[in-house]
């Protein structure tokens, strides 16, 4: 019988621990479990078979760190055969008359991935795919992926089970007390990301003993959609006359597991500090107990690495803002590279209320495979908001669905034959809610059911490929109504069938639907309350606009979604604008400006950002732009730069003149971009944090204050190769190079950069900086400048500068 | 002896954990200074202080080993020959390794604030810093407290990467502690732990009590160390 099969209608039974078990037969500190196949397979053996005389249906090999970060190729596939193997024969020797299987057991390979850890995420699925070819094989039943602590991993390794076999694949993480795993996901985000890849049961296991687990437990079981498994430990280890004891002892877990497996476990087992006799007493308390039917939910979830986001009765705002069309700025940054500038648009948006981010960045003259790859990875470093990924490009698409970390919104399909086949496959595979547009090989249908056929079409075609309706989202496609009066209520009509008679989920870019009209904003928002009344689910719009934010509050409020319109109440005086006393703050500042020449050199010494970017607009309207560079700002920087140096003033004060002075800098910016004047500039200054570095706050200062002081600097950021720190140089023809690096292992990694540095780029002056750095140390690795601190290096980087002008 | 390894978590609540704010000013370029007299400064402070509440998850992992010697030398469960360490570690019976995190979720916040304010994200680091220091030194106590019922005193705490004993270390630490699966901080490839407000280190358990207790700054020779304690060290120096 197969696994899947005998799960239908049984709880299936899990083994319980075994590192603990192996302490115990005398495994040393630090000694890897995995060798003991070979070196004790008796041991192994004989617990194995105590599990299956206990009840056991599924025995894990003992693999959990049998991987090639651990072992050679040759070793790592001896420690797998072997492991089967001793399964096997623990399988022929039980007594037990239970249903028998073998799982391949993958545990975490303990690197966390970029980009906080220095592991790729092709790497991690190359090290996970290797132990899963060698485990399938050997003739296992099943893979058992577990104690993942972080989703991205998890993804990695759930990846690489899929693509190496057929196995039924069971996936189990381990969370903290808070509910959350160590890197912040919630139950909800990984059954959405699982279940989304074809996880054919997912859930809890190891860290806390069953009572702490219930949160957890519950929010799996009310989420999922496939079979919940929980295998948690026997409590928490504590000492007890020098003897490790764990606290739950098998009477009282199997009653807390016979609770659970009520609620609607259908997995059950134990991790660390459990034994056979808890499995026997599980087996025994649960084995008459009617398994719960798993019935596939409706839910519709996607997720980041931290939380899923659902769709239901409260309309979900997909920020639009990062997409190039109609935005000078936006291409400007794209073909310059400037990741910073979208990571900017993408912050703003969260702070703003948005969701969701929609994510493109197509534009004819950039790679967009790698834009899209970069900006997905850039933007889930620092935003927990799930991303919608929006190209044609499948090619683009896929790089980017692979690397997502969570379940992504994918925008978009259509009801064309050749789309479908291109789109749906990614979306079995990767998982994904996709936004699919009734449109067709004829294009857009005038008439709303004509829309609403394809959508059926659509919802067809999506279950041929293993789909479920309730990860199609409909987009009825809002045209600009000054073209065709009838356009709102085509699009209106069409989406209240499909979310109402077809039960689907829907979504619109709304703004295209005040295109050529004057004051866009307010038919915008009028249109996206009609639409939320005729059941739109979410929503592709600015959430930078004040009426659109009226509109989502006011409509939560008087639709019953914001229990006692707390948040209307919180939120909806953010939208009213009122007259600033601008002027008055001016005058009164000026009083105040005593010891300094004018209040924006005050502003900025003291590091005071709005005032410094109001008095800028102020002085933008009597002086000219450069004019208040060198008059104000300059001598502002002077004075924090020499305090900074005599010590009379600190870091802290330091950057915040800075980020002043750029808000100054800004405003002057927007000011020149018409007249063309490039305004001050000294000079490109290429700085990276070295390879195998990830620390980059110090180099993130120095740039701060290079800019200031008018360097072109381009930032590689960190952990970059040799390679592509020589690249930027030569391309940019930089004169000057800025190295980081913060411990001693990273400064071979420094000096391999100068060496190809003085090869490759010989012009270039190259400083270098950071906490182990010394004197000593830049001049044995051949470096021009030793930095102390970012003054020391803007000192110096000005002199080289000055040095070449003469 | 035992064997295990045992998880300490805190919520960081109590007392214990209560911010040392001449230390975050020290780790955030302020040197020894107490007060740094810039209210920008101290409100920015208050609000980095109240953003990240809620992104630290302390949590510590160690185990503690009876220390055996073989003619005289003593047994460390990996291989080292450090001088430093062995003197840290005299007259000890028993050893504790630990290691300690604050959690990834600061880290993830100090590289999103890079982009919003470069200032927040200094004090942010600073305060990340002073934590996971706090957290050791409440450990520590715990320990210390623990070990005093068997009439032990500890010694101080000596990490990787200080004096002769090298980073390489780390490798051993981690493979002892297993901190990946029992607390989520990750060793890279140039011996660098994620998330990067983590401590891992060694102390003994003796039976003498110590009685001049050193202070870090004051024993390194670095002396330009732009987060050198200068009250501390003088004050050191003025007693020695």
């Amino acid at each position: 019988m197969k696994i899947l099969d005998y799960l239908k209608d049984n709880i299936v039974y899990l083994d319980g621990g075994m590192g603990t078990l192996l302490h115990k037969e005398g495994l040393r500190p630090g000694e890897l479990p995995e060798r003991w196949n070979v070196t004790h397979s008796d041991i192994i053996v004989r617990i194995q078979k105590d599990y299956f005389d206990a009840g056991t249906n599924v025995i894990c090999t003992n693999t959990f760190g049998a991987n090639s970060l651990k072992f050679d190729d040759e070793e790592l596939e001896t420690l797998i055969r072997a492991a089967v193997e001793n399964a096997k024969k623990a399988r022929q020797l039980s007594v037990g008359k239970q249903e028998k299987f073998i799982a391949l057991d993958i545990g975490s390979m303990g690197k966390l991935l970029k980009p906080f850890g220095d592991f790729d995420f092709e790497e991690a699925v190359s090290v996970y795919a290797k132990t899963v070819k060698i485990g399938a094989a050997c003739g296992v039943d099943l893979v058992y992926i577990e104690t993942m602590n972080d989703s991205y991993d998890t993804k990695a390794a759930l990846l690489a089970a899929k693509e190496n076999c057929d196995l039924p694949v069971f996936v189990s993480n381990a969370y903290g007390e808070d509910g959350k795993l160590m890197t912040g996901a919630s139950p909800a985000a990984m059954v959405a990301m699982l279940e989304g890849m074809g996880a054919d049961a997912v859930g809890a296991n190891c860290s806390l003993g069953p009572k702490q687990l219930r949160g957890v437990v519950e929010e799996y079981i009310e989420y999922a959609s496939v079979p919940v498994l929980l295998k948690p430990n026997a409590g928490l280890p504590r000492s007890e006359n020098g003897k490790t004891v764990f606290d739950v002892y098998p009477e009282e877990f199997s009653d807390d597991m016979l609770e659970y497996v009520k609620m609607g476990v259908r997995i059950a087992g134990g991790c660390c500090g459990t034994t056979p006799e808890h499995i026997a007493a599980v087996v025994e308390k649960t084995k008459s107990v009617e398994p719960v039917p798993v019935v596939p939910n409706n839910r519709t979830l996607i997720s980041s690495y931290t939380h899923a986001v659902e769709f239901g009765a409260s309309p979900i705002l997909i920020g639009e803002r990062i997409n190039p069309t109609g935005k000078k700025r936006f291409k400007e940054a794209l073909r310059s590279n400037d990741i910073d500038y979208i990571l900017g648009e993408g912050l703003t948006q969260q702070e703003k209320g948005a969701h969701v981010l929609d994510v493109n960045v197509g534009l004819p003259e950039i790679d967009e495979v790698e834009m899209l790859k970069t900006v997905t990875f850039e933007l889930q470093a620092i935003i927990d908001l799930p991303l919608q990924i929006d190209t044609t490009d499948v090619t683009a698409m896929e790089a980017a669905l692979r690397r997502y970390n969570g379940k992504a919104m994918i925008n978009s399909v259509n009801g064309k034959e050749e789309v479908m086949k291109e789109i749906f496959p990614l979306v079995k595979k990767y998982g994904g809610l996709v936004v699919c547009l009734t449109l067709d090989e004829d294009g857009i249908p005038e008439k709303a059911g004509k829309r609403v056929e394809i959508a059926e079409k659509i919802i067809r075609t999506a279950q041929e490929y293993g789909i479920e309706k309730k990860n199609l989202i409909f987009d009825t496609l809002a045209m600009t109504v000054s073209a065709d009066s009838n356009a709102a209520l085509a699009t209106l009509s069409s989406l209240n069938t499909i979310r109402h008679k077809l039960g689907c989920h829907t979504s619109l870019g709304v703004s295209n639907i005040s295109f050529g009209l004057p004051n866009r904003e307010i038919i915008t928002s009028v249109f996206f309350t009609i639409a939320m009344e005729n059941g739109l689910s979410a929503a592709i719009m600015n959430p930078n606009s004040a009426e659109m934010m009226k509109s989502y509050y006011s409509f939560r409020a008087l639709h019953a979604i914001d229990d006692n319109c707390t948040d209307y109440i919180e939120n909806i005086g953010k939208y009213i604008v009122t007259a600033a006393p601008a002027a008055a703050v001016l005058t009164a500042d000026n009083k105040q400006s005593d010891e300094f020449e004018s209040p924006l050199q005050r502003a900025i010494v003291k590091g005071l950002k709005e005032q410094a970017a109001d008095l800028t607009i102020e002085l933008l309207k009597t002086e000219k732009p450069l004019d208040i560079v060198t008059a104000h700002i300059i001598p502002a920087l002077d004075i924090v730069g020499k305090g900074f140096e005599k010590k009379t003033m600190y870091l802290p004060q330091l950057l915040m003149s800075a980020e002043a002075s750029q808000c100054a800098f800004e405003r002057i910016k927007q000011q020149m971009a018409s007249s063309s004047d490039g305004g001050v500039n000294r000079g490109k200054f290429v700085i990276a944090t070295v390879h195998g570095d990830i620390h980059d706050i110090g180099k993130n200062i120095v740039k701060l204050i290079l800019e200031n002081y008018g360097f072109e600097v381009y930032d590689l950021g960190r952990d970059v190769p040799p390679e592509d720190v020589v690249k930027a140089v030569v391309e940019q023809h930089a004169p000057l190079v800025g190295l980081s690096a913060l411990m001693t292992t990273t400064v071979p990694a420094m000096e391999e950069t100068i060496k190809l540095l003085r090869k490759e780029a010989p012009w270039a002056k190259v400083l270098v900086g950071g906490a182990v750095l010394t004197q000593e140390y830049a001049d044995q690795i051949g470096a021009d400048f030793y930095g102390k601190d970012a003054m020391a290096t803007v000192r110096y980087a000005t002199q080289v500068m000055d040095s070449m002008e003469q | 002896m035992e064997n295990s390894i045992y998880v300490r978590r805190y919520s960081g609540d109590c007392d214990d954990f209560a911010a040392n704010k001449r230390e975050i000013y020290r780790y955030a370029g302020y040197g020894g200074l107490k007060d740094p007299n810039d209210e920008t400064i101290e409100k920015l402070l208050g609000e980095v202080m109240d953003d990240c509440k809620s992104d630290l998850a302390y949590r510590v992992c160690y185990r503690r080993m009876e220390l055996t010697r073989k003619d005289g030398v003593m047994q460390l469960p990996f291989p080292t020959d450090s001088k430093n360490l062995a003197k840290c570690l005299e007259g000890s019976r028993e050893i504790v390794i630990f290691a300690a995190t604050v959690g990834l979720g600061i880290d993830r916040k100090i590289a999103r604030y890079r982009l919003i304010s470069p200032t927040k994200a200094l004090l942010m680091q600073a305060y990340g810093a002073e934590r996971v220091e706090r957290l050791c030194d409440v450990f520590c106590s715990e320990i210390a407290k623990e070990a005093s019922e068997d009439g032990l005193f500890c010694t101080p705490r000596y990490s990787p990467g200080y004096g002769d004993l090298p980073l390489e270390t780390q490798k051993d630490v981690f493979r002892l502690l297993e901190c990946d699966v029992q607390i989520g901080i990750s060793l890279n490839r140039s011996l660098l732990m994620t998330p990067s407000k983590s401590v891992t280190a060694i102390f003994g358990l003796r039976e003498k009590k110590l009685t001049e207790h050193q202070k870090k700054c004051a024993l390194c020779g670095k002396t330009d160390c732009m987060y050198r304690d200068r009250e501390e060290t003088e004050a050191c120096n003025e007693n020695s």
